[in-house]
Order: C-alpha cells, then structure tokens, then sequence
C-alpha cells in the first residue's frame, strides 16, 4: 500500500502526478552538492574578505554583478507579468503568473545573496536605509531591490499556502485568501519599485563619465541606459519564463501552460524586444557620433580590443536583438513552438550580453592614455557562489513544483470570487 | 544621513526620495497588516468557515461538483459554482419545478425517505422538540464498517456547517465527517444510538430555505448511483479493466475486506476531502 512506503504524497496537490520521492531526492543531490560548496565558497568570501575573488580596485565588477544584473533583468518577468494581468487586466496570462512569481522570488532573492557577499559585511547591512546617499543610483537599486524582494515574498506566501497540508490549517488558508485578494496592490508596488530599479541598474552605468564606453545622455537625471535597461527586461522577461515552462515541460513530460498563453508571451517579448532594438539602435548612434567623439574618444576605439570587437554589438542589436524580435512576433514562425523557443532563448541571451557588455567591457576597456586592456578571470570562489545562486534556484522552484500549484493558478479561483 | 547622525540636513532630494520610499513601505506594511486583520474578522464571524469550504470545493473534482439536479435528472449536465450552497442559489427555483427524469431501482442500500442528506454522506432528521439528528449514511458504514475510534465534539460545542463535525479512525486512518448542518450540540450518540449527533440548528427550520442544500427525494437516488458507480471503479483489482457490475450489493466492512485498495483516494472522494 502507498501509506507502507517512502512518500511525500500527502504533501502533492490532490490529482496531481509527480515522480516518486527517491527519484526527486536523486534530482536534487547534485544541486544540493553545487548548492553546498557555493555556501562554502560564500562563506570563504566573507570570512577573509574580497581577496578571495579576482577582482580589484581597477575591476570592482566582475562575475558576481553581471549575475546580479542577468537574473535581475530575467526574473522582470515576475512584475511585467502581474502587472499586465492585475493592472492591464490581462486575464488570459493567469496560468503562467504563479510561475512567474516563483521565478521572480529566486531571482532577486538570488541575486540579494550574492550582493550581500560581494558588498560584504551583511550584519551592517541596514547601514544603507539609515545613511542613504540620495544622490546615488545604487541607494535606490538598494531600496527598491529591498522592497521588491518583500513585495515577492509576500506574493510568494499565498501560493505556499496552497500546499495540500498547510492548506488544512483554516488561519492559513484565510489568511492565504484575504493576501491573495490584495495581490492586486502588491502587483501595482511591484510594478513602481521594478521600474526604478530596473531603470537605475542602467542608469549607474550610464553616469559614469569617467568610463566613456559606458557614459550616455539621457533626459532629467536619468541616462539612456536608464531606460534602456527596462526595455531589455521587460522584453526578455517573459522570453524566461516561457524558456522556464519548455524547461519543466521538457523534464516532466507534460504539458503545462496552454500554447495560446506561451503565443501570447513570445509576442509581447517579440514587440517589446522590437521597440528596445530601435531604441538601443538609436541610443548607439547618438552615442557614435555625438556623446562619444564629444567626450573626446573615437568610438570605434573601444572596439579595437579583442574578444570586444564590433561582432558583440552586431550580435546584441541584430542577432539577439532583431532576429528574435521578427521570430516572436511573425505569425508562421511564432506558430512554431521549436522556432518561438529558439527565439525566446535568443532574447534571453540578448539581455545577458548586453549586461556582460556594460558591465566588463566597460571596465576592460582603457579609457586613459596610460591604462591598459584589464583582463579578469573570476577565482573558484566566484564561479562556486554562481554556481551555489543557479543551485539554489533550481532547488528553490523544483520544490515548488512538486509542493505547490504553480501552473493550475485558475483552478481555485472561483472560491476567491465567490467567497469576497 | 538621518535625523541624529552627524553633518545631516535635509535637502529636497532627501524629502523627495525618502517619502517615496516610506510611502511603499507603507502600502507593503498596510496590505499586510489589512489582510492579518481581514482573517481575524472572518474568523470572529463564521465567514471563515464558509471560505475554507469555498476553497476546498473549488479543489474538488468535477465529478463530486455535479448540481442536484443533474443528479435528479433535471437538466442533462451542471456543475455547482455555489459550493453546493442551494439557500442562495440563484439557479435553485428555476431548475426545482422541472420534473425529474430516470428510472429509480434497488441499489441494495437503506436511504429512508424521512431524512435528508448530505454529499458529504451523512443525514438530517428532523425531531419534534426542534432539533435535528444527525449520522452516516448506509454507503459510509458499509465503507467503514466498525469504526477503530471516534472523536466526538462535546455537548454545547458549535458546529459549522462543511466543517468537520466529528472524525473516525479506521484502520489508521482518520475520516473527517462533514456537518451538513451549522447548529450547537446538544446530545452526543454513536454508532450504537444510530445517530451521532443532535444539534440544535442555528437557522430556522421553519424556513423552507434552511434544508434546501441536501438531498432529498429522486437526488438521493441519482447521487448514490454514481457513487456506487464510482467506488467499484475505485476499488477493482489493479491492472483490470474499467467495468461495472451488473447487479449485486454492497458488502459490509469494505475497508476489512479490501486492506490493499487506495483507501486515501475513496475516503476522499467520499468525504469530500479535496486536500
């Protein structure tokens, strides 16, 4: 009998087919090693400080930023999709939302953890909100990435409440329904505080004047970059979640997220991604012919420094750009799950390029007679707290899938209706 | 920066920021200090009762959601989006007068026409002194037989109705009985008295509205069909084909004569356990 044996049954969402608990617990242990030695790693870099990394004065950015920009750019999908479904009333994107909140909260809780270890001293962390320097970008990244992660836990909570056991417990099913009813406002917050935060990640790098490469104009106090950055992630957001579903799809074998909702997504990502192309193209331009030459640096200097050559732009604003922009959005070739996908992934890489780019090629490149192309290659302790983040997160929603509704968000939706 | 740190002043920028900031603060904090207090509210006035039952409804199969009067042969297909709540169903009248439709047969089980019932298998008896009665039908005591245990509530406690009104443990397992009924307790039984509980209603009786979600009449008759129907499904030997049985009755003391069946799954459709 089922009850003799080593189940979790009783804890999976009643009808719901999941593998056995030992093949789980298989699944798991190699992330669970990678998810160990990255807290080791952590844990080395905290204790002995940042000589643990290969980062220096000169390279104060390396692997750990650009993972904090990539997956902060991708978990974009969480607030952009709440916010097209409780604010623009996009109801038919419902199957995909508790997902993407899922995927959001591993990604700015995984990110959050890696800028605790690359800023260092944590317990000193609450320095920030009492000696806020307000005329930084990276205080308000600080604040709002803060508030966010708050905000995604609090969306979080009600979808863990929806666990076949914690369920039982009538405080916490109420409590779940009364929070869920209110996930309308938490959407709206979100949606504010991404929009900062997204826009001021883009903008810290657009006001460095003394890194030209990376320097823009922009309107008010906000550069270009600025602006630019919350197109990109608003494009490729729902790119990753759609690569996301295919993913858990692919492993499990079902079908999980109706092909209308996944046609729905690779086309605002595609339109998105469209009107981010003709910005970034424009943005180049100007920064070509006027911000660059007016700072007194030939543009195409910076290009001159191998592997940074012109094919990196070329394959951000067409390859990663354009090309999966026309696939998205074409109706014959966004009718084709394989080419849509294909497509998805591009954009995905699209947005991490392009944070690779502003973030160590920025910092490579010499932008004074006497400097030198910097090279920097991460330490073990770097690349093991990357690997420990992308461990946590595969861990983090491989539980949740096995423990929580995170595609069957309508099904109870009308005893939220019909229970107000 | 702050107030009380050396060197502060406040500037424009300060003002403009930080109001910002507390003001999200704020909203966070305020949504959820209005939805702890929303839950306690509910609680304070029986309406929390209502939304678990909701919610667990929503969770139920489709099989178990069937309205009545599908069962009684009144319209062809319906779902309930009431959460078998008839008292205020809008639908209820229109679909009532029509007439019911299906030939009613012997199925073996004892359902008088005195009592009415509940889909979470259990009945409602009317007393003269105002009260009502309640117990498992034939279908739940033939599943269980006799029961290892029971966990009764106390006279004078209050019951509501969908809610757990009194648990069985059988062969480890715990069944969590449905009140079909909201009321306060006022003679506890078993299964020696035939009865478990009395209660004395919260509603009025009097009101045509405040039996009008249970079962009576050709439902019953409907109802325990697919029931039956359902549990032979359950419990055929595994790795045989799909097949009702034609003809036959229902045996005593399912869950002694079946150990091996997936009782987890049959109590819950039973019961109407939808986690």
């Amino acid at each position: 009998m089922a009850s003799a044996t080593f189940t979790d049954s009783r804890w999976i969402a009643r009808g719901e087919e999941r593998t056995s608990l030992p093949r789980f617990l298989l699944w798991l242990t190699p992330w669970a090693i990678l998810l160990a030695v990255g807290v080791y790693a952590a844990f080395l870099c905290l204790y002995y400080g940042l000589n643990q990394t290969n980062m220096d004065n000169r390279f104060a950015f390396g692997l750990w930023i650009f993972l904090d920009l990539g997956i902060i750019a991708l978990g974009a999908g969480a607030f952009f999709t709440g916010f097209l479904v409780y604010i623009l009333k996009r109801a038919e994107l419902k199957p995909i939302l508790n997902t993407a909140v899922v995927v959001g909260f591993i990604c700015y809780s995984g990110a959050v953890a890696i800028l605790m270890i690359d800023v260092g001293q944590p317990l000193r962390a609450w320095f920030t909100f009492w000696h806020p320097n307000t005329h930084s970008m990276l205080t308000e990244v600080t604040f709002c990435i803060s508030c966010y992660l708050l905000v995604l836990s609090l969306e979080y909570i009600p979808i863990l409440l929806r666990n076949r056991q914690l369920r039982k417990l009538p405080s916490f099913l109420i409590f779940e329904h009364q929070l869920h009813k209110l996930v309308p406002v938490l959407a709206a917050v979100g949606t504010l505080l991404s929009f900062f935060h997204q826009g001021s990640l883009g903008g810290l790098y657009g006001v460095l004047r003394g890194r030209p490469f990376a320097f823009r104009d922009g309107i008010f106090i906000w550069p270009s970059t600025f602006f630019l950055f919350i197109l990109s992630a608003i494009a490729a957001g729902p790119s990753f979640l759609m690569l996301i579903a295919a993913t858990v799809e692919k492993v499990t074998g079902r079908r999980l997220v109706p092909g209308e909702v996944v046609r729905r997504l690779g086309f605002i990502s595609g339109l998105l991604l469209a009107i981010y192309v003709a910005a970034k193209s424009i943005d180049t331009l100007i920064w070509l012919n006027y911000t660059s030459p007016s700072a007194g640096f030939a543009p195409w200097q910076y290009f001159t420094h191998k592997p940074f050559g012109t094919p990196i732009l070329f394959a951000e604003i067409v390859l990663f750009g354009l090309l999966p922009a026309f696939l998205l959005t074409y109706r014959k070739t966004a009718s084709r799950r394989g080419v849509l996908l294909s497509a998805a992934a591009l954009a995905c890489a699209g947005v991490l390029l392009n944070r690779f780019v502003l973030t160590v090629q920025t910092l490579a490149v010499p932008t004074l007679a006497f400097d030198e192309f910097l090279q920097y290659t991460p330490s073990w302790q770097e690349i093991a707290s990357f690997g420990g983040v992308l461990a946590y997160g595969v861990i983090v929603y491989s539980l949740s899938y096995r423990y929580l509704p995170i595609f069957a968000p309508t099904k109870g939706e009308h005893a939220h209706v019909s229970g107000n | 920066m702050f107030p009380g740190i050396d060197g502060f002043h406040w500037t424009a920028a300060h003002v403009i920021f930080l109001s910002l900031f507390f003001a999200i603060v704020a909203t966070i904090v305020a949504t959820v200090v209005s939805a702890s207090m929303r839950t306690a509210r509910d609680f304070r006035t029986h309406h929390a009762a209502d939304l678990c039952w909701q919610s667990e409804f929503a969770e139920l199969p489709e099989a178990n959601r069937k309205c009545r009067h599908e069962l009684s042969g009144r319209v062809v297909s319906r779902i309930c989006d009431n959460a078998f709540d008839c008292r205020h169903c809008a639908k209820y009248s229109q679909f009532a007068v029509l007439p019911a439709t299906g030939l009613a047969r012997d199925l073996g089980l004892h359902y008088p026409d005195d009592r009415l019932y509940h889909r979470g298998h259990t009945w409602v008896k009317t007393e003269e002194d105002g009260t009502v009665s309640m117990g498992l039908d034939e279908l739940a005591k033939h599943l269980i037989g006799e029961p290892d245990a029971l966990k009764m509530p106390e006279v004078g406690d209050a019951i509501e109705i969908n809610q757990t009104a009194w648990r069985i443990q059988k062969n480890g397992k715990e069944i969590l009985v449905r009140a079909p009924l909201e009321g306060t307790i006022v003679e506890v039984g078993g299964p020696q008295e035939k009865w478990y509980l009395k209660v004395r209603p919260r509603l009025n009786l009097q009101d045509p509205a405040t039996l009008r979600h249970l079962l009576q009449g050709p439902e019953v008759h409907g109802w325990l069909t697919r029931e039956l129907e359902r549990l032979q499904m359950q419990l055929r030997a595994s790795n045989t084909p799909a097949a009702l049985a034609d003809g036959g009755t229902l045996m005593p003391g399912l869950m002694d004569a079946l150990p091996g069946a997936d009782w987890d799954c049959v109590l819950e459709d039973t019961f109407l356990e939808a986690y």
